[in-house]
Order: structure tokens, then sequence, then C-alpha cells
């Protein structure tokens, strides 16, 4: 339903393989450094493993989480990085009153800081809970990776992609979805036959490759249907009920009237008198 | 390295012991991961599932302090099962010398033990030498002295289950890693060693050093492609620091440095330069006094002439040593009355380091050299003390970072890379360059103003890095390099070669004996010639394809980027694995082919003029068993020196040759478990750089230690909880984190708990915590009293209280 058709094979796109990660955050601190962010006040533990902090937030627009734990008597001590998915279709774009998000054709979702009024609808709709609100903030805004927007424009890869030794490839959607077909056909025991983000949300430009299952890593199970479309589903039907309910709603009570109208002009045919007389004589 | 970091890509299989790179050397794994995509196993063993054991084929869990143990029964494993590279061992290591008839080992000592010195007599360990004077060989291997089979014979008491007993390793993940690193045993497979302070810091860490390399020797493994024996480095110039001598026995590029007993040059030339009367052992450090009178010229220049032996008296000579924990007992004693620490933090940095502290305040005056302030620039005000109680001036200055100056450093790989200055020093930081140019200059003002006593090894240098601001780097660079001091003409082969007085000397077999050269370093000769400074070229061709990269930057020896290759060719030339061809001879126009060759003669077998591949070695072949390690030719598991459990090998608990400090106990009841220290990712040896900056203390922003689900159970601790960790050392206060990474080990039968921790915190910078190394102990390795961090006892306890 955007105006503008985006050619989505050729949007650039992130194939993370958190087969080859090895939890350095490296790409953690890349991101804080290119985007000023602040560090956050931590303290150990929060979470499995060494992750800090928390959670992302207005100052940490990405994360590495760990999960440390045993399967079957074997050690899982597994890391993936959580980030802005960058949909194809974003539901925080469909949603956004003032059109304070779109999706550009290079592929990263971003944000125009000057639109938001802050009012978190995006929050509400996003389905991997990215956007995130400035409660630091008198007049807070919304916060989330801009897919080092600006970099790639000047040819370079995003912060992140660019510190990371081992896990992250970076190019056109098309070529990183053949390049984790062909891993995951090369070597199927090393992977959980799944690529994340090939069609979760509709397909988004943050592809992972596993060896643990999804849902235990903790990957949130998402609709493999674009969000707006669900939202679209109601909204394409908007004119045409605005103008059929309100046209036959209309019509009815042009028919209703019609009643009073017709007798109203027989009166005023068989009593020939003014309206002033008529006026004069009660 | 004997390899390099790129080279981790030709692997077959890549076996990480006592190190853990993915954490400590993230890049790294890069190539590690390429190797594995291409196939090769990797396989981790360590007390710990570290974040390199996450990405494992292979996972074997270690006692810490037992990896002899461990590697000696994988030695056996390969003997036993016929896994050796056969041609190999025979051709080009001492597996068929023959040791003289007086040699024993008996249940835990070598012969010749003197029980009262606490040393062994090395030359009864000796090889068995003919007429000629070369050691007596037999190649078929059978004959009982033959270092193959009396190394087939020590280890064969390291049975897989002996083994296991000791390191409390499951037997099945014992024989899943040998037999996945025993595999590169063949000629046409490549096994790489990657270690670290897991096998360096332990009282027999040098031992456990000798067995990787012997296990490597063994499976073929050394001088190919995929090979090697590995040392990850902890600094980033770590390795620039050990190739320039700056240790107290040894001096630039892995000369001797001279004890008192050398009385002249003669002397020093005689004791240190071996001697072979093989004439096919190239036996390198035969030009020993060509590298020390080129040394000596390059600092005295002029001044070091024939016939004052080059200044050789001005040599400071040592007797007893000036290894670390010397210096601090002697600072504690207050016979040091001034010390200066450029880059190094002795007051948690070093072991037992509530000793050093305290040592640090019986000092006149300090100086430490910092980009921050750290514990010990401000050891006066830590935490417990009253800085009147402390009578030592200190002096802090600034330090310049390695992007505000303009120099090399030196990566594990041998490979010294040039690097330009990105910005100005912050504030007044100065560079050291600037610092050691300025102590210097100012030192030597004032002893030729007040004389002094003995000022000339200070007031003859010859000191000549330009007359700016900031000494030229280039200066000091082509320095090491060396020059001609007049012209010569080289006769070399059949090529003639003049020289003019001045000329950078093109490669370190030019350097000379009579002081017609100077090189500041010999093994970076060649590193800044009239080419330019080859340390900054940035040329990423590979023709080889193997990741040579022969044109990026500039390695020593000679832009040799893997040593000792001389060994992946047959003794025909021809290489083991064609595959992965590093050298090969070509017959047709008589020169190697591929990595710049180990000596440029003909292969082995050439009557006239081929060598053997071990140049380095007076008898020219790498030593399974070796002649000149104080504690013995074969390394013996003994226990650390705090330890749980009984030497399950022999009579003889510790290292023989220890000495034991007094603040060391095995008294099991009070300390019942093992500690250990360790490095991560997210900070940076003592803090003092990585402590101090948001980013990463938003990752990492406590002191903590690891514990097992068991031992959480057994104290009642949950993750998050405070807890103190003592030692009979010291006492420290960390948050816990419990996890199943961490497993009791299965000592002997009975399960034996352990406490894991960085050593990262300290009472100086923006995230602060108690330090690690209160906790250990200084006693140290037999030859380089190098500590034993890595393995002590400690007990724990719920509910904290700062050190």
């Amino acid at each position: 339903m955007s105006t503008t058709h985006i050619d989505f094979d050729k949007t650039k796109s992130f194939l993370i393989d958190t087969t080859k990660c090895t939890g350095c955050r490296g790409c953690q601190v890349a991101c804080k450094q290119w985007n000023q962010l602040k560090a956050e006040k931590t303290v150990f533990f929060s979470g499995e493993g060494y992750q800090n902090p928390p959670a992302m937030s207005e100052f940490t627009f990405t994360r590495i989480k760990f999960r440390d734990y045993q399967k079957h008597g074997q050690n899982e001590f597994a890391f993936y990085k959580e980030m802005c998915m960058h949909c194809n279709e974003p539901a925080c774009a469909s949603v956004c009153p003032v059109g304070a998000f779109h999706k550009t054709a290079e592929g990263p979702v971003v944000y125009d800081d000057k639109r938001c009024i802050g009012c978190r609808f995006c929050m509400v709709a996003c389905p991997f809970g990215i956007p995130k609100y400035e409660w630091s903030k008198a007049f807070p805004l919304v916060r989330k990776c801009t897919g080092c927007y600006s970099r790639i424009k000047e040819g370079l890869q995003p912060a992140c992609a660019t510190a990371c030794p081992t896990a992250i490839t970076y190019g056109n959607r098309s070529d990183m979805l053949k390049e984790a077909e062909r891993r995951l056909k090369n070597k199927p025991e090393r992977y959980f036959p799944a690529i994340y983000g090939k069609e979760e949300a509709g397909g988004t430009s943050v592809l992972y490759l596993t060896h643990q299952p999804l849902d235990e890593l903790g990957f949130k199970q998402v609709t493999k249907r674009p969000l707006p479309s669900y939202t679209w589903q109601a909204l394409r039907l908007v004119p045409g009920i605005f103008l059929g309910v309100g046209g036959t709603l209309s019509a009815i009570t042009w028919f209703q009237h019609r009643k009073d109208r017709i007798r109203r002009e027989e009166e005023f045919k068989n009593s020939r008198v003014t309206p002033e007389q008529k006026e004069d004589n009660e | 390295m004997t390899n390099h970091w790129i080279d981790l890509k030709n692997s077959d299989a890549i076996l990480i012991i006592g190190c853990n790179p993915a954490e400590n050397h993230p890049i790294s794994f890069k190539w590690i991961e390429k190797a594995m995509d291409d196939g090769a196993k990797l396989i981790v063993v360590d007390p710990r599932y570290t974040r390199s054991a996450s990405k494992a084929d292979v996972y074997a869990q270690l006692r810490p302090g037992t990896d002899i143990a461990f590697l000696g029964g994988m030695i056996n494993y390969a003997l036993q099962n016929n896994l050796i590279h056969e041609e190999y061992v025979r051709e080009y290591t001492n597996a068929a010398f023959i040791i003289n008839e007086k040699f024993n080992f008996e249940d835990g000592l070598f012969c010749s033990f003197d029980d009262q010195e606490k040393t062994y007599d090395l030359k009864s360990w000796a090889y068995e030498n003919d007429a000629a004077g070369n050691p007596k060989r037999d190649m078929s291997l059978q004959h009982p002295r033959s270092v193959y089979q009396l190394l087939k014979k020590h280890y064969s008491r390291y049975d897989a289950d002996k083994v296991c007993a000791i390191t409390g390793t499951k037997k099945e993940d014992f024989l899943r890693v040998a037999a996945a690193f025993c595999a590169t045993g063949r000629p046409d497979k490549a096994g790489t060693l990657l270690y670290a302070m897991g096998i360096t810091q332990s009282t027999h860490g040098t031992q456990n050093v000798r067995a990787t390399a012997m296990l490597q020797m063994l499976l073929g493994n050394i001088g190919i492609a995929g090979g090697g024996v590995n040392a990850l480095r902890g600094e980033s110039n770590v390795q620039g620091s050990t190739d320039y001598g700056l240790l107290f026995n040894s001096l630039p590029g892995y000369l001797k440095a001279p004890q008192y007993d050398n009385v002249d040059l003669k002397a020093y030339k005689e004791k240190y330069t071996p001697k072979t009367k093989d004439a096919k052992s190239a036996n390198w450090w035969g030009n020993t006094p060509k590298y020390i009178t080129s040394l000596l010229k390059a600092w005295y220049g002029d001044n070091a002439v024939a016939e004052n032996d080059f200044c050789y008296d001005y040599l400071p000579k040592w007797s007893t040593g000036h290894f670390y924990s010397k210096v601090i007992e002697r600072m504690g004693k207050g016979e040091i009355e001034g010390l200066v620490c450029m880059g190094m933090n002795p007051a948690m940095g070093g072991p037992d380091s509530n000793n050093a502290r305290t040592a640090l305040g019986k000092l006149k005056w300090l100086v430490t050299v910092d980009l921050w302030q750290t514990e010990t620039s401000i050891f006066w005000q830590r935490p417990g003390v009253d800085p009147k109680d402390i009578n030592t001036e200190v002096f802090m200055l600034p330090a310049a970072s390695s992007v505000e100056k303009e120099g090399s450093i030196s990566n594990s790989g041998r490979w010294a890379q040039w690097r330009y200055k990105a910005v100005e020093p912050v504030g007044e930081s100065k560079s050291d360059l600037w610092i050691i140019n300025q102590f210097f200059k100012r030192i030597q003002a004032l002893y030729t103003r007040d004389k002094g006593t003995f000022p000339e090894p200070l007031t003859k240098l010859a000191w000549n890095y330009g007359e700016g601001h900031e000494p030229d780097v280039h200066l000091v660079a082509k320095e090491i390099n060396g020059y001609f001091t007049k012209d010569m003409t080289i006769v070399d082969k059949d090529k003639t070669l003049e020289f003019k007085k001045g000329d950078q000397v093109p490669m370190f077999k030019y350097l000379q004996e009579d002081g017609s050269t100077t090189s500041g370093c010999w093994i970076y000769c060649g590193s800044y010639t009239k080419d330019g400074n080859q340390m900054a070229r940035r040329d990423a061709s590979d023709p080889t394809g193997l990741g040579l990269f022969p044109k990026w930057s500039w390695c020593w020896p000679v832009n040799r980027r893997i040593i000792y290759n001389r060994a992946s060719v047959t003794p025909d030339g021809a290489p083991f694995n064609p595959k992965r061809p590093l050298i090969a001879w070509d017959a047709t126009e008589k020169k190697w082919k591929g990595d710049v060759p180990d000596g440029p003669w003909p292969p082995m077998k050439d009557d006239k003029e081929g060598k053997y591949p071990f140049i380095m070695l007076a008898e020219g072949h790498g030593r399974l068993y070796a002649l000149d390690m104080k504690d013995g030719p074969f390394p013996e598991h003994y226990e650390p020196m705090e330890s749980p459990a009984r030497n399950l090998l022999s009579k003889v608990q510790n290292n023989p040759l220890v000495k034991v400090p007094a603040n060391v106990s095995s008294n099991t009841a009070k300390f019942p478990l093992i500690g250990t220290t360790y490095r991560m990712t997210e900070h940076w040896q003592t803090g003092g750089m990585t402590r101090s900056l948001p980013w990463l203390v938003e990752l990492v922003p406590n002191m903590f230690v690891e514990i097992s689900e068991s031992l959480a159970k057994e104290k009642g601790i949950k993750k998050g909880d405070k807890v103190k960790v003592t030692t009979e050392r010291g006492a420290i206060e960390a948050v816990a984190l419990v996890t199943s990474r961490l497993k009791p080990l299965n000592v002997n039968g009975k399960p034996v708990e352990q406490v894991g921790m960085p050593w990262h915190f300290g009472y100086s910078g923006l995230a602060k915590g108690d330090s690690a190394n209160l906790l250990t102990s200084a006693v140290g390795c037999a030859n380089t009293n190098i500590p034993e961090f890595k393995a002590f006892l400690c007990n724990i306890e719920k509910g904290g209280s700062k050190a």
C-alpha cells in the first residue's frame, strides 16, 4: 500500500549467522560509538551470561542476548544480536499518524524525528518491540536503529556490520538469502532449518541463521503476513464504506424527508397565501 | 607463533588449549571459522565452557595445572596408535638420536638431581657422541636409548585412564580430542595448536609449552601451512617487547644478557655460541658473535671498537635473577629506592597483590607512565591505608595512546605493522619515545656534569634520533635494522655486493663480527632498508592463496611467514601436502618457490649443500628431547603448588626445582576449591584503559566470579549474590554468576569444584572492584619464574566484604 514500489531483492540486508557469533559485543559498542549513544548504568547480572544492558532502550539500539543453558547434558552457550528488523513493510510506518517512518529503497526503515509527536503507536504496532521511548526527556520522542542510513548512502556498511569479524554479512537481500540457503544446504547438521526474517512480518532486511531452535533461543514468533496487511484489510475499505454507507444513509434520509418536502410544497400551492400573510393571520 | 593469524584458515584441526581466542582475540575467529567452513574441526580444552568452547566441535574439561598430563596423554595416544608422521619424525626431529647411558628417570625425578641445591646437572642428559663429535643416531628408532624409545617409555605411563584421573576429564571426551587432533599426523593434514596463559602461567609452564611442541613435531605439524605452535600474545606489542629483549635475561633479538662470569666479549661468545661438527646443520645461532657485536655497535657507535671489546664492559651483568616477583620481593625489603612503571600496574597486575602494594610503599620514589591513573599510581591512597603512613614520592606522567604516535607494533604472528599518528596527544601526554628520550638526555647531562660512579655506560651511548622535539621514530627503526659503518664489498655466492658507509644492511646474513655493521635487533634486520620502511607496506596480494600476504608489512626473520618451513617438504624438497605447498624446490631454477625458505640451501638430501630444517638448534633437528630445560628433558606432570590432589604419576608432588614462598598452602580443609583467573573480551589487563570507558563498563560493570550449579547449591549462593573468595594470600568480594559452564572436576573419583574469575578489577577507574590477584601466589615456573596464576586453592562463602 506504499505509493512507491521498492524492489526488496535489492534492499541492503543483514545476514546474521549466530553460529558464527562469539558474543564479543563489538557490534554493540560500534553502534554506541557511531550514534554517540550514552552508556547506561548497569549492574551484573541482568539475564543470562554477561549480557548488558538489561534491554534495548533510547540509548541502546542493538544488544547481544546471551543464552547459557544445558540440553541433554551438553552446554549451550549462544549469542544473538537483537536489533530493528527493518521490515519490508514496516508496521511502524503503517500506523504512524504523521508519517515519521518510511522504508527506504536502500533498505533501512528510517525515522524523521522532526515529524514525531511521541504518540507511541509504533511501539504498540511493532511485532518485534523495537522502537523505544525517551523516558529520560521532557519532550520524549521514539528512537531506534537507523540502519546506519547515512553510512550506506556513502557506500559504507553499517557500523555493526563493519565491526563484526565473523557473524554479520551485509549485501542485497536476494544475495543474503541465497547465501543463507547455501549455508543451510552445505551444512545441514550445523543449522536449524529456518531463516528468521525471510518471511516473518512479510519479510525483513535482517535475516538470521541459528543452530538452536528459534524459540529456544528466544526469537519471537511473528506472523508471516506483512503487519500493514492486517490493518490494510480494514483501512482499504474505509473510502468505500464512507461513500457507500454515507451515501446510502444520505439517500435514505433524502427519501425519508421527501414526503415532508412534497407535503409542504402542496400546502404552499393550495394556500395561495404568502408566507408573510400567513404569519399575520396566526 | 611459528605461523601467523591468517594461516589458521589452512588448518584441518585447531586445538585450543590454555587460551580463549573467541574472547581475547575475537578477530582471530574470522580465520578459525574460515577453516571450519572448509571442514576443519575445532577442539577446545579448558576448565570452563568459554565463548571459544561454544563454537567447538569437541570440548573437554581440564583441571587447571594438569596440562602435561593431558598433552602427555595425547603424545602417548599418537605413539600407541601409530598416528605420528613417521618420515618427519625420523628425519627432522632428534627421535633417532642416542642419549648417554647415564641418563635415567625414576619415580618423578630425572638423573643427577641435587636435593640440597634443588637443581639438575644438565650435562647428565647429553647425547652420546660419535668419534667425529656428532650425536649418534639410529635411524631405525629401535635403539633402547634413542630419544624415540625413551619418549615412548616415558609417556607410556600416561594412559587415558591415568590421565583422566588426574585431569578430571571424562574419558570419552579425552579420547575424542586425541582422535580428532592426532588425525593430523598424516602428511596431507595440518593441525594447529593455539595456547596462551593457561599453558604458560604455571610452575611447569615452560614444560607445558615443550609438551605442545613435542606433540606438534610428532604429528609433523611444525613448519607447514595450517600447523604450528602458536602463542596468542596478550598485548598488542608484547611480541615486540620480547623481540627487543625487555626481560632482564635477554638482549634484543633473543641474545642472552651477560652474566657476571662472562668476563669479556670473548668469554660471552664462547659461552653462548653453539657449535656443531655436522656440515648439514645450519646452526644459525653460530652467528651470535656477529649479532652481539652489531648490537654493541648500534648502542655505542664509534665508541665501540675491537680494542675495547666494543664496549662490552658497559653492559650490566646479572647474577641472581631480576624477574618480576624477585623485584617485588626486594622492594618489600626496602632494597629498591625508585621504580619506573611504564604501562605496568604492579598493584594488581602481578600475583600476591597485597604484598606488591605494601612493597610499593617501601620505595623512596615511584614514576608511573599511563593514559589514566592506575591502582599503582594511587597505591598510597588505596582503601584501607592512610596516605600519611606512606613516604613514597609518586610522579604520574601522562602517556600518549597508540593512535597518538607513530611506530610499529609486532603481532603474535611476528608481523611488524607500521602505525601512524591519527591525532595529537591529549593535553600534556607524550609518547613513550619522547619520555624515554627525555629521561636519557637529562640523566646523561647529570652524569656528564656530576661524573658519578661508572657513568660511561650512559655517557658513551650513541643516541641519534634527530634534533626535533619528538625523537624521529624512523631513525630508531633504521638503527634497529642496522647499517654499514664503512664501505664494504661482500661476495655472496655468485653475487658481488657493494655497500657504502651508512647504507642500511639488507638482511642479517650480511652482519659482521668485526664492527663494520650495526644492528639494534638482528632479527629485524631487513625491516627498514634502502627500499624503505618494509613494515609500512600494504600490498594485499596473496600469490600462493595460503594467506601469506608476503608484501603486507614485514615479519621477522627476513619476512619468512612460517618458520621451520623446510620441514614442510620431503628431504627431496617436494611438499608433503601438494594441496598446500608452502615451499617447493624447483630443480630447474635451483631455487625455492613460495614462502621465504628457512634458508636458501637446496633440499636436505643434497650432499653438498643440503641443511636440516630446524636451523636454530646446533644439531639442526627438532628436540623431542630437550637439552636446556632446567627441570628435565621430557615434560613430566607435577601438581600445581596448591593442589587438591596427590600426584598420581610419581612420588614427587610438585616441580622439584621450584622454591615455595611462605604464603602457599595446600590445606584443602581450609581451601577446598580450585581457583583460576582469566580475561574477558570486554576488559583488558588491569583495566587501566577499559574500566574508564563507559561503553565497556556498561557491558561488564562489576567484579564477578563464576561457579558451578552444584557449588552454588552447596553454599546457598544464587546468581547475583555477593560472595567472598579467600586464599592464603587474601580475600576479595565479588558478585556470583552461577552457570553450568563450570562443572566440578572428577579428580581420581572425587569431585572437586572450581571458582573462576577475571582479574581486570581494581580500586581505580570508573568501574571499581576487588582485584583477583590479591588471591594468587607468586610461586613460579622453574625456568622462567612466571607466576602460577592459573591454579591455586581457595574457598568461597556467601556474603561479601570488600578487600
